[in-house]
């Protein structure tokens, strides 16, 4: 304390005597004492600033060896007392002039200095960059290069040429700086023309081969951060071919150089390889092969010259000796995978070898590209590599076993022996991990939930034992016994009216239930398991029930749908199905017959409404979700939200119904999941920006699929409710937004045209209900507004803004939703029994049409395609179809007139119906539809052979 | 100036490597190994080729051994020795009975050694790695008493020799460089293959060139791959044993092994795996061992007495030369003190239960391996895994066409119902790591040795063709000559060493007229400022014929005085 107040008083006093006129060179104790106010917060402010101002004016007094000691004490004393910041750099940027000629270590000190205060980067103008580039001190130049780009601004224009001369430094750490400062460039995508890319790209090449490590590495980095430049180049030029053969290009040099003899350059190399973005086939097959590969067709002359580069090296990559560099190659197959399935499928070969690494980073990045590869839908786990997998589930790392049981989550395995022996294997992990159990009995749900049938066939095995473990009669092991309930409860969740196990084992899986509830926290939670539990158990106990009063036997739907019109309805609709059998009649037109007919009280049928009901619940329950969901899209976890989606779909698909009304309600909540899917997936492209894995065709494709799936969507079901339309003409709207924000389109004055349609529509509804438009809506209809002259005029970036305030709606489905679809089948015909026909004559095609929930009122037509192009229409009478219900079928002889001369042709024939929704384009003028057609079923393919 | 290579050895064929280079007037001798197949004059390199008169002396600068022994199979049979030929090489195969362990040298890189220094009488330096070096005495020692204890031959050199030998021997770390002589450097970089194994690098002047002696470019578990630096070389004396081979990835091939091993054990078999001593347990043993660890394996794994005990030592005190893998772990434990290998006693051979055991002689030929055979053979839950090449006329050839039953003696006849696995690898580089180290160095000349010649003739023409290098492949006691780097001295003008120091560009402003006509370094850049690089630089012989290097600025200088002489 006693040396602080001298020290103080000391420093007063020279800061009192040491006036501009009378300036004295600072001592070393001064600089201490200096420092020792400036890191002391109870200074007062006076003090800092005549320390500052002394500090200032030394600095023009002082001898240079000073300099840089005063510098370090102003920059220190400007990030204590942020308010002198400004101050400081003023001061300091008035003297940097006069030190630029020549530029000495001292301009570089002076010009640290200032980057060290300034928050922001400084700018430098041209004439001192390019004084302090061509100096002839190394570390001046150094100094330059290594900050130029990111704490110093200099025109792009003059660094680039600037960097590419000192590329060719002879001092090694320059030409990696210029290498690095380079590649910061590239990053900011600063370029505009293909040449300048070009160019660096070549030097980068050249530097390969540098006898100094470090410029290699350099190098390498070059090499890959300007094939994402030139391929962003190239995109707007729209030259595919080019691409490929850039990209493949990069990719053989790359590959050139994973036998380095550095570490470091052969991690950076993989690293590169993870950030390629189109690669052929044939050199990714060629990465896996130490021998060059022959090809079944005639290689590209591009292939023969790259072969012997790529051979083997991923192979190399696997082998090598140093794990950052093993574990690099599993990162880069995350994306290579991607590129091409039988790649994909031959890259698992190497991956399965991977999991026999000895550290443990590896064999975890391994398993994460294999999740990767899962959720793209790449990965095939064949039978022989099912046992190897198994054994890493037991592996002693919990990383890998928890990263393992992430795979095992997504598997569909193809026979019973494979889900036995993956049963075992976690019930086996269960006894000697305990530790993981809660992991382990999501997985068991997953698998159960998975592979029904399979549980189904080992059903009574587990009730067996279970049973007897209960029952005293066998040693009790809780764990594997809650496991097992697990497994089977979770096999009939919703399926309940093929399942043949045990009600008592429901009972049983109660006792466990808060062991247990983690294992269904993705589709339900305690209290909804509990219900489901007692509802399962209860066919046991309650055989007999009454059903007309509608009590007791569905909790689950009773709680979970409030809104579903009422009970009655439920059941009377099912007995229909229980009077006529399996008759797919409709229900709302006999319900009230239906009521008088009395079901026999039998427990198999009994479980017939609860299913449906449940089925309704159950979609429900997965729309609900989706605004939880919403916030991970728009943070960074896109993947995390498409595996869901994939499982609901999957869910979805794999209900099995015994009445349209679920069906109808599934078929629609799958299309809305599908579209929100494909809305997930350009997301991260259109709004975050941020760089696309399969390339842009592929997003292109995808906005053209979201395209026709809305579409589907507004054409393709009726029957909604208003809260219903609402959310669907949003997530319409949604679509055109996304299809807007892609500036390149062309079309954005038709696409615009169709949203403000649908928009009025969505107004005219929220009026009618005088409900508030959402934040989405409502930016949307501002923008509407302002636009005089169609989508021109709006720039993607407000469409962008939109899409920042949208959020899917809190959906909930009635029985209401009914699906418009279509059978067609065409009898007797395969490609071994064709349907004659002759060249010139009208043809024949009989059909047998069946089509549902459409209205005579509406215009159907059978549409025929040839492959040349040529496409025939032919009117559908909906009047003379036969009618029963919403359902109308008509066998009927549909002609085809222009049969060609030919010996045989293929025709493709559907059902279409013309949309009414958004008649903006006629399509076809004469004879044909009116409107454009939605598609009510799948293509059909009819041979045709000539008779003459 | 050149480079003269005289091949004595290793030319065309495998085994007895020795190759006496001539740098600049410097001669090395680069292995001086033996053959050991052969046993009259053939035997030992023609020295008299270096010098005839016998001074060796004056005519070698030094000698450098680049590694000790190549692993290789062992063969033992009834006590007897023989000499049997493998392939490509003539390898002798030994036991000795006293020590319990078997030695496999296969002295072909050091075996002329001590014949050369104490019977010939070379006196200079011998460079050899510190493993090497460690390991050398032993396996001399050894070779010598199979020699004369057991063959019966002539004594070339006694045990004297050795030690006077090794008294000269220098021994070298990696990476370290060593300055011979005045001009003569020479520096060994990691080689693989086995302990202690190194490539040398040897500098005279401004010559450079690289001796790669055996190598592998691919790691195993227990050692590492080959590493060098990228260097300027005039000439790559490149070892090419596997010249045509191309190897696939040895995981499918240990996987299938350690699936077969775990697969036997855990349906409570029993696994027997002959092997030799060196190198070959040790990586197998590493292998098991981490899987092991990894798997929660608790099957004891046994090595049948003093097998790998002595070879263990060594490699837990050489741990800088093993692989990466083993370094990683050194801190917290040594790989060589396997975790899950359990005291070996004789009781286990009939101990019920499951087992790993590792028991020498390989290839089953008699010994230990045999006797357990015999007792475990007859079992079907029994794996018998074969790591490496089995010879005619022993158990484990006759084994690896599964035969039902295996008749050793008119008396001794086993039912033969155990599995059997085999699993092979090499320590040597293959055809893509030649290639490999080839484009990564990029010398100007390649010379091949330790190879058959159809091999070492298709590798020739590949080098050639895909990378344009002069590629040649002597026979024994032929030379080739090939050129050599020579910088030239020059002096340099104060002005010409005063722009080198700055970058060696300068910027120019020029209108978009003279852009058109003026010849752009670079057409890419933006046309406001130009990178002119400053290459010009002349150089000129003055009166004295000295060289002499000036910047352009000053030629035209120059040229005006010399007008105005004129």
């Amino acid at each position: 304390m006693l040396c602080c107040s001298v020290n103080f008083l000391f420093l007063c006093f020279f800061l009192q005597n040491n006036t501009p006129e009378s300036i004295q060179p600072i001592s070393m104790q001064t600089f201490t004492s200096m420092m020792n106010e400036i890191l002391n917060p109870s200074t007062p402010k006076s003090t800092v600033s005549s320390i500052f101002k002394t500090l200032i004016h030394s600095l023009l007094h002082s001898p240079e060896s000073h300099h840089s000691q005063i510098l370090k004490l102003i920059a220190d004393l400007s990030s204590h007392h942020p308010s002198l910041a400004q101050l400081a750099l003023d001061s300091l940027q008035s003297m940097l002039p006069q030190l630029t000629d020549p530029p000495s270590q001292l301009t570089i000190e002076y010009l640290d200095a200032l980057v060290n205060i300034s928050e922001r980067p400084v700018e430098v103008d041209d004439s001192l960059f390019t004084s302090i580039c061509l100096a002839a001190s190394f570390p001046v130049r150094l100094w330059m290069v290594r900050n130029s780009g990111c704490r110093v601004m200099v025109r792009p224009e003059l660094l680039y040429p600037v960097l590419m001369g000192m590329t060719k430094e002879p001092y090694p750490c320059l030409r990696e700086e210029a290498l690095e400062a380079l590649v910061r460039l590239g990053e900011c995508a600063v370029f505009e023309e293909v040449s300048l890319v070009k160019g660096c790209y070549e030097r980068g090449v050249q530097l390969l081969s540098d006898n100094e490590d470090c410029v290699r590495i350099s190098a390498v980095r070059v090499l890959y951060v300007f094939q994402v430049a030139l391929w962003g180049l190239m995109l707007a030029s729209f030259n595919v071919d080019t691409k490929t053969y850039w990209s493949n290009e990069v990719f053989a040099m790359l590959c050139s150089v994973v036998r380095d003899m550095n570490m470091k350059v052969r991690v950076e190399v993989f690293n590169g390889l993870g950030k390629m973005e189109i690669v052929s086939k044939e050199l990714l097959m060629q990465s896996l092969s130490k021998r060059v590969l022959v090809l079944d067709q005639s290689p590209t002359e591009q292939f023969v010259l790259l072969a012997s580069n790529v051979a083997g090296a991923l192979v190399h990559g696997v082998e090598d000796e140093f794990f950052e560099v093993r574990k690099s190659v599993c990162q880069s197959l995350r994306t290579l995978t991607v590129l091409s399935v039988e790649f994909a499928h031959a890259a698992l070969n190497l991956l399965m070898d991977v999991l026999n690494d000895y550290k443990v980073e590896v064999r975890f990045q391994a398993l994460e590209t294999m999740h990767h590869m899962a959720i793209n839908h790449c990965l095939e786990l064949q039978e022989n590599y099912m046992h190897k997998f198994l054994d890493v589930l037991e592996d002693n790392s919990s990383e890998v076993r928890f990263s393992a049981r992430k795979i095992v989550r997504l598997m569909k395995l193809r026979n019973h022996l494979l889900f036995k022996s993956t049963m075992d294997v976690l019930l086996k992990n269960l006894d000697s991990y305990p530790q993981d159990e809660a992991d382990i009995f999501s997985v068991l749900s997953h698998l159960g939930r998975n592979h029904k049938q399979f549980v189904d066939l080992i059903a009574n095995e587990i009730a067996d034992e279970v049973e007897a473990s209960f029952e005293g009669n066998r040693e009790f092991n809780s764990a594997r016994m809650a496991a097992l309930l697990v497994l089977s409860i979770s096999a009939p969740f919703l399926n309940a009216d093929v399942c043949p196990i045990p009600p008592v084992i429901f009972s049983f899986a109660a006792t466990f239930l808060s062991r247990i509830c983690c294992a269904f926290s993705d589709v339900m939670n305690r209290d909804t398991l509990l219900e489901y539990l007692i509802q399962k158990s209860s066919s046991m106990v309650q055989p007999e029930v009454n059903i007309s009063n509608g009590e007791g036997q569905n909790p689950l739907a009773k709680d979970d749908v409030q809104n579903v019109a009422g009970n009655e309805m439920i059941h009377s609709e099912i007995t229909i199905n229980n009077g006529e059998g399996q008759l797919p009649l409709s229900k709302y037109n006999v319900q009230n017959v239906a009521l008088e007919m009395k079901p026999p009280n039998d427990v198999g049928q009994h479980k017939r409404p609860v299913h449906d009901s449940v089925v309704l619940t159950y979609i429900n329950y997965i729309l609900v979700k989706l605004p939880n969901i919403w916030p991970k899209v728009q943070s960074c976890s896109a993947n995390e939200v498409l595996c869901s989606l994939r499982h609901w779909k999957e869910e979805l698909t794999s209900l099995t119904f015994d009445s349209s009304a679920p069906a109808d309600a599934s078929a629609f909540a799958l299309l809305y999941l599908k579209i929100i899917k494909l809305v997930v997936e350009v997301w991260d492209h259109l709004v975050r920006k941020t760089e696309v894995v399969s390339g842009t065709v592929e997003l292109e494709d995808k906005l053209e699929k979201l395209d026709g799936r809305a579409k589907e969507l507004m054409n393709r079901f009726i029957g909604f409710s208003a809260e219903e339309e609402i959310s669907v003409l949003e997530l319409i709207l949604l679509t055109y937004t996304l299809r807007l924000c892609r500036s390149e389109i062309c079309s954005r004055n038709f696409i615009f045209k169709r949203m403000t349609i649908i928009y009025l529509r969505t107004e005219s509804f929220l009026k009618l209900r005088s409900d508030v438009a959402s934040g989405f809506v409502a930016e949307l209809g501002s923008l509407i507004r302002e636009s005089s002259n169609g989508g021109a005029s709006c720039s993607s970036l407000a469409f962008d803004n939109c899409l920042k305030l949208f959020s899917p709606k809190r959906l909930m489905i009635r029985e209401g939703i009914r699906h418009r679809r279509a059978e067609l089948s065409i009898p007797n015909n395969c490609p071994d029994y064709p349907l004659p026909f002759a060249p010139g004559l009208t043809a024949s095609i009989p059909c047998d049409i069946t089509i549902h929930n459409i209205s005579s009122n509406c215009r159907a037509w059978v549409r025929m395609c040839i492959n040349d192009g040529f496409t025939q229409h032919v009117y559908l009478d909906l009047q003379s179809f036969e009618v029963s219900g919403e359902v109308r079928k008509i066998s009927y002889a549909v002609p085809y007139y222009r049969t060609p001369e030919l010996d045989s042709f293929n025709l493709k024939v559907c059902i279409g119906l013309e949309s009414l929704f958004e008649n903006v384009t006629p399509v076809q003028a004469h004879g044909g539809p009116k409107c454009e057609l939605v598609l009510l079923c799948e293509e059909k393919i009819v041979y045709l052979s000539r008779v003459l | 100036m050149a480079i003269e290579t005289l091949v004595l050895g290793a030319g065309q064929e495998v085994g007895k490597s020795c190759v006496v280079v001539n740098i600049n007037g410097k001669r090395i001798m680069f292995d001086c190994g033996m053959h050991m197949g052969v046993s009259d004059h053939r035997r030992y390199p023609n020295f008299s080729l270096i010098s005839p008169t016998g001074d060796f002396d004056t005519a070698l600068s030094c000698i450098i051994i680049t590694h000790l022994y190549c692993i290789n199979t062992l063969f033992l049979r009834f006590h007897y020795f023989l000499i049997i030929k493998i392939s490509h090489s003539l390898i002798l195969y030994s036991y000795i009975f006293f020590f319990g362990i078997i030695c496999d040298s296969h002295l072909d890189h050091l075996g002329a050694l001590v014949y050369f220094t104490e019977v010939c009488g070379f006196h200079g330096p011998i460079y050899m790695t510190y493993p090497t070096k460690a390991l050398a005495p032993l396996m001399l020692e050894d070779y010598r008493k199979v020699l004369v204890e057991r063959r019966g031959e002539e004594e070339q050199f006694n045990s004297d020799h050795i030690a006077e030998c090794m008294k000269k021997v220098i021994a070298v770390d990696l990476r370290q460089t060593i300055q011979v002589d005045k001009d003569l450097q020479i520096r060994a970089y990691y080689a693989g293959h086995v302990l202690g194994a190194a490539m040398f690098h040897a500098k005279v002047g401004d010559s450079e060139m690289v001796y790669t002696g055996d190598y592998n470019m691919t790691p195993d578990r227990h050692l590492g791959a080959a590493q060098i630096d990228r260097l300027r070389l005039d000439l790559l004396i490149t070892e090419s044993t596997y010249g045509t081979t191309i190897r696939d990835s040895k995981y499918a091939r240990e996987r299938e092994f350690l699936d077969a091993v775990h697969k036997c054990v855990s349906a409570g078999g029993k696994v027997l795996i002959p092997t030799f001593g060196l190198g070959r347990a040790q990586e197998l043993c590493i292998l098991m061992d981490d899987y092991w660890e990894r798997m929660n394996l608790k099957v004891p794994i046994y090595f049948s007495a003093g097998l790998t005990k002595q070879a263990n030592v060594y490699y837990k005190m050489l741990i800088n030369w093993t692989s990466q893998k083993i370094k990683d772990s050194y801190p917290t434990n040594n790989a060589f003190d396997f975790k899950n290998v359990c005291k070996y006693e004789r009781s286990v051979l009939d101990t019920p239960g499951p087992c790993v055991l590792f028991a020498s002689p390989g290839m089953i030929s008699g010994g230990l391996s045999l006797e357990v055979f015999k007792r475990w053979a007859p079992f079907e839950n029994t794996l018998v895994a074969l790591p490496g090449y089995c010879l005619p006329g022993t158990v484990g050839h006759v084994l690896m066409s599964k035969p039902p039953k295996i008749e050793l003696d008119p008396n001794t006849k086993i039912d033969v119902r155990c599995q059997v696995h085999q699993l092979a690898f090499s320590p040597h580089t293959d055809s893509k790591g030649i290639m490999d180290l080839i484009k990564f160095l990029s010398p100007k000349h390649v010379i091949l040795v330790h190879g058959e010649k159809p091999k070492m003739v298709s590798l020739k023409e590949k080098i050639h063709s895909e990378m344009g290098i002069p590629c040649y492949h002597p026979a024994n006691n032929e030379t080739v000559s090939v050129p050599s780097t020579v910088y030239v001295k020059a002096q340099a003008s104060d002005a010409f060493m005063e722009r080198c120091l700055k970058p060696n560009f300068k910027l120019h402003k020029c209108s978009s007229q003279e852009l058109s006509i003026k010849t752009l370094t670079d057409k890419n850049i933006v046309p406001e400022l130009q990178v002119i690089n400053e290459k010009a630089v002349f150089i000129v012989e003055d009166k004295s014929k000295k060289l002499k290097v000036v910047h352009n600025d000053e030629v035209l200088v120059m040229l005006g005085e010399k007008k105005t002489e004129d």
